[in-house]
């Protein structure tokens, strides 16, 4: 009797999961959802592939502070009557520099200096927003973006700086490498450790603008950390790190996208679940186990 | 008391010296000069006049000293009297404040910039050499970290000869087994000596070690120093090392420099090393204890 129910439930359950599956492969027919998968892919390549470095470094909480301290630019591009677009990758890019002259200066604890800035910068922005009455009704697409409505030009721009990271991250490898295992004998060899921040911290301000029209300002960060956690649980060299770390960004980029369309919910935090859920597996799986699944021949 | 080396009297013969070093780069020569020059360019380090501030104080004021190819030098003194802070600004990684530097002949700048094919030529381990456990990088990514020109460069130029190139050093340290590990997995021993394929991994002239042999047990230590005289002897890299143990120093250094805050006195171990030379290094009364087995 048990028995049969149980098999009856499975019946049920498979004939909906069919036909949702079925609107869901149809879904992706849409070019509005085949340029948000895109987007999502090339979001999570890039944001992996600085996110490696960003939380070796101890960086992550910067990311954060500048995708909170978007919402100040946004709102000062408001003021003078300016879009987003235009406005969101010249501030993230001076807001960065200014942020890492005023590490360098102050010589404060990294996170204390950066939650004074991004707390302040919040604030800010959302006094300036009260006073502009048509924006209102749009700052829920500022706080959590909207992936669906990625435009061909956003796809362009993505691609592009994809394509600068990769570069960057390739010719200067050795280089970035050394500066995260130890900075005093990097200097020793000659590196500018100055010049490599800052062109590091510019690359990330640049992904962390791009990324906020789709992702939104209070879940960028994830997409920048998750997956780069994910892959140091298990990786065994520091160039498979870096790989697997972007890898893992577009994996966590499908599925979600794949998950949203299928229940029907909202793009951006699903595709951050889906990056908890990889996390989740990987560092319960046992440890002894993980190596061996990259050990290398 | 032994105070050797050279000194200058006033800040007008420095700069003369200083003109005639310059002079001497672009090939200029004449009398006196000339004999300077040819001096300083058999120094693999030059120092002059060094002076360091730390915090708007004093760390280490008018150092004046050189190495010669082929020849080990400890760097010894209490603790903070700016022993570190000395290599750090030889190696530009501190700004100082005062003095010249020269190494292989190359100035190095007061905001710490040297030739890159000078930088080549520099080894440098520093103190309490800690690595992240979280980062996941391999003995044979360190070392290998060791042989590349840092700078813009395809990841996978020359890749033949960088994997031989780590494999000679990994196995003249008795290493080449751990070439897969993760460096945090490594023992403080294990550590040090892929450290130390790390600087050998190309042909150096300069070696600076700031305490390298500490967490080493008696035989590495052995292997180490052993090390250290075959690339001194056969290859003629110029070591400088800060150093506590003076017994090590006076069984393998050719000469000491006594630092606390300037240079108290200098020459070879033997003459240098005197009960009252470290009284006035360290202060106090300095009383050597022997040990017999």
């Amino acid at each position: 009797m048990g028995e049969c129910m149980f098999d009856i439930s499975i019946r049920v359950n498979s004939m909906q999961i069919l036909p949702e599956l079925a609107r869901t492969l149809e879904l992706f027919q849409f070019p509005f959802m085949q340029r948000a998968l895109v987007g999502g892919v090339l979001t999570g390549l890039m944001g992996g592939m600085l996110g490696s470095f960003t939380i070796l470094r101890q960086l992550s909480f910067f990311s954060d502070a500048l995708g909170h301290s978007a919402l100040l630019g946004i709102s000062i591009g408001f003021v003078f009557g300016l879009a987003p677009s235009v406005v969101i990758l010249p501030f993230a890019v001076m807001f960065a520099l200014a942020v890492n002259h005023l590490l360098e200066r102050t010589q404060l604890w990294t996170d204390a200096l950066l939650n004074i800035i991004y707390s302040s910068s919040l604030a800010i922005a959302i006094i300036t927003l009260s006073f502009i009455g048509r924006y209102k009704g749009g700052i829920e697409n500022l706080l959590f973006g909207d992936i669906l409505a990625t435009q061909n030009s956003d796809l362009i721009v993505s691609g592009l700086l994809l394509c600068v990271c990769g570069v960057f991250i390739a010719l200067t490898l050795r280089t970035q490498m050394m500066l995260t295992l130890n900075e005093p004998m990097a200097i020793a060899r000659g590196v500018s450790v100055s010049d490599h921040r800052t062109g590091f911290i510019v690359l990330l301000s640049l992904v962390v603008g791009v990324s906020i029209k789709a992702i939104g300002v209070l879940l960028v960060s994830a997409f920048i950390v998750i997956p780069a956690c994910a892959a140091q649980l298990f990786s065994r060299n520091f160039t498979a790190y870096i790989l697997f770390s972007a890898g893992l960004g577009a994996l966590s980029a499908v599925i979600g996208i794949g998950l949203s369309a299928f229940l029907n919910l909202p793009s951006g935090p699903s595709i951050v679940v889906a990056q908890l859920g990889i996390f989740l597996v990987v560092s319960l799986m046992p440890k002894a186990n993980l190596p061996a699944l990259v050990k290398r021949k | 008391m032994i105070r050797e080396g050279r000194r200058l009297k006033g800040k007008g013969q420095r700069a003369k010296a200083q003109v005639g070093r310059f002079k001497g780069e672009r090939g200029v020569r004449g009398g006196q000069k000339g004999e300077l020059v040819n001096g300083l360019k058999e120094a693999v380090l030059a120092v002059e006049g060094l002076t360091v501030y730390r915090d708007a104080q004093v760390a280490v004021k008018d150092v004046s000293f050189s190495l010669l190819a082929g020849t080990d030098t400890a760097l010894v003194g209490p603790n903070g009297a700016g022993k570190s802070t000395l290599i750090q600004a030889l190696l530009g990684i501190l700004p100082r404040q005062g003095g010249d530097v020269f190494i292989l002949g190359h100035p190095l700048s007061r905001s710490g910039k040297l030739a890159p094919q000078v930088r080549q030529h520099i080894a440098y381990l520093p103190q309490n050499f800690l690595v992240d456990r979280r980062v996941p990088i391999t003995v044979e990514e360190v070392v290998g970290l060791g042989w590349d020109r840092l700078g813009l460069q395809l990841p996978w130029r020359n890749a033949n000869d960088r994997r031989q190139a780590i494999q000679q050093a990994l196995r003249r340290v008795e290493a080449w087994h751990l070439r897969r590990q993760l460096i945090s997995e490594l023992s403080g021993g294990e550590t040090k000596r892929v450290l130390l394929a790390y600087c050998l991994v190309r042909p150096r002239r300069l070696l600076i070690l700031d305490e390298a042999p500490a967490g080493l047990d008696f035989r590495s230590e052995g292997e180490f120093y052993e090390l250290l005289d075959h690339l001194k002897r056969e290859h003629g890299w110029a070591i400088l090392q800060i150093s506590h143990d003076l017994d090590m120093v006076r069984r393998n250094c050719d000469r000491v420099i006594c630092l606390n805050r300037s240079i108290r006195c200098q020459g070879s171990p033997e003459t240098t090393l005197s009960d009252e030379n470290l009284s006035l290094t360290y202060g106090g009364v300095y009383v050597r204890y022997q040990h017999s087995c």
